[in-house]
């Protein structure tokens, strides 16, 4: 899992690359952790190059969308592919994220 | 066709599971969508295991699985860990806000979505999952 921090447009961009199964969600949650911990602007997770989720990285976004919105920051979730959208469709997470 | 896979419960054999899956999707012809929701689903259980079917010892366990090219996929997995019950747990209340939802909860609930059917029997001391994809 590979995560590329960029700034576009005013937001900070996560680009997020790879799988988030079990071992992998636990090392890029360190990495998102500290990121979030530092913002000071709305961000963006794009998930264009994300191959595949378990619910290790359900528990991820779920935790970065409680840190977001407790600091009152943004958080969108952009380029979903067909099969991670299915289960974000399937936990009601669709209702969590602002996704595009 | 018949395979299993011997498994250890340390999380790293989640890598073996995932390139074990692989080589069976290639000989099952199994379409892309498939794929994903059942590496999903057997990565969720299997962790399950690995976290929790033995607290104080390192074993063995396995998954086998049963397929025909372009026909029906079963997996069973099979350990002689503490008896439990996934099927029993209870659904998450997917529709609760950010604010109020628990972190967690969700692989089985997962599992039961993306699978036709998954069914759990204690048999000889052991914790048998079938699952039916």
């Amino acid at each position: 899992m590979k995560v590329d921090i960029k700034e576009l447009d005013g937001n900070l961009v996560a680009e997020l690359t790879g799988r988030l199964d079990t071992v992998s969600s636990a090392q890029c949650a360190e990495d998102l952790k500290a990121l979030f911990d530092n913002a000071t602007k709305n961000m963006v997770l794009d998930c264009k190059n994300l191959d595949y989720i378990s619910s290790s990285g359900l528990r991820l976004f779920l935790s970065l969308r409680k840190a977001s919105s407790a600091k009152k920051l943004g958080l969108t979730l952009t380029n979903l592919d067909e099969e991670v959208y299915n289960v974000f469709k399937i936990t009601g997470f669709v209702n969590l994220f602002d996704i595009k | 066709m018949n395979e299993r896979l011997v498994l250890v419960n340390k999380l790293q054999e989640v890598d073996k599971m995932t390139l074990w899956l692989e080589e069976i999707y290639e000989k099952a012809q199994v379409d892309e969508m498939k794929r994903f929701n059942i590496t999903l689903s057997l990565e969720e259980v299997v962790v399950n295991v690995i976290n929790y079917a033995y607290p104080d010892r390192e074993a063995e366990f396995t998954l086998d699985a049963e397929y025909e090219p372009g026909g029906e996929l079963k997996f069973v997995l099979k350990d002689c860990g503490v008896a439990f019950d996934p099927t029993a747990k209870e659904d998450p209340d997917i529709t609760q806000s950010a604010e109020d939802r628990p972190i967690g909860g969700l692989g089985i609930f997962l599992v039961k979505e993306l699978m036709s059917s998954v069914s759990y029997e204690r048999v000889d001391g052991q914790n048998v999952l079938t699952i039916i994809v």
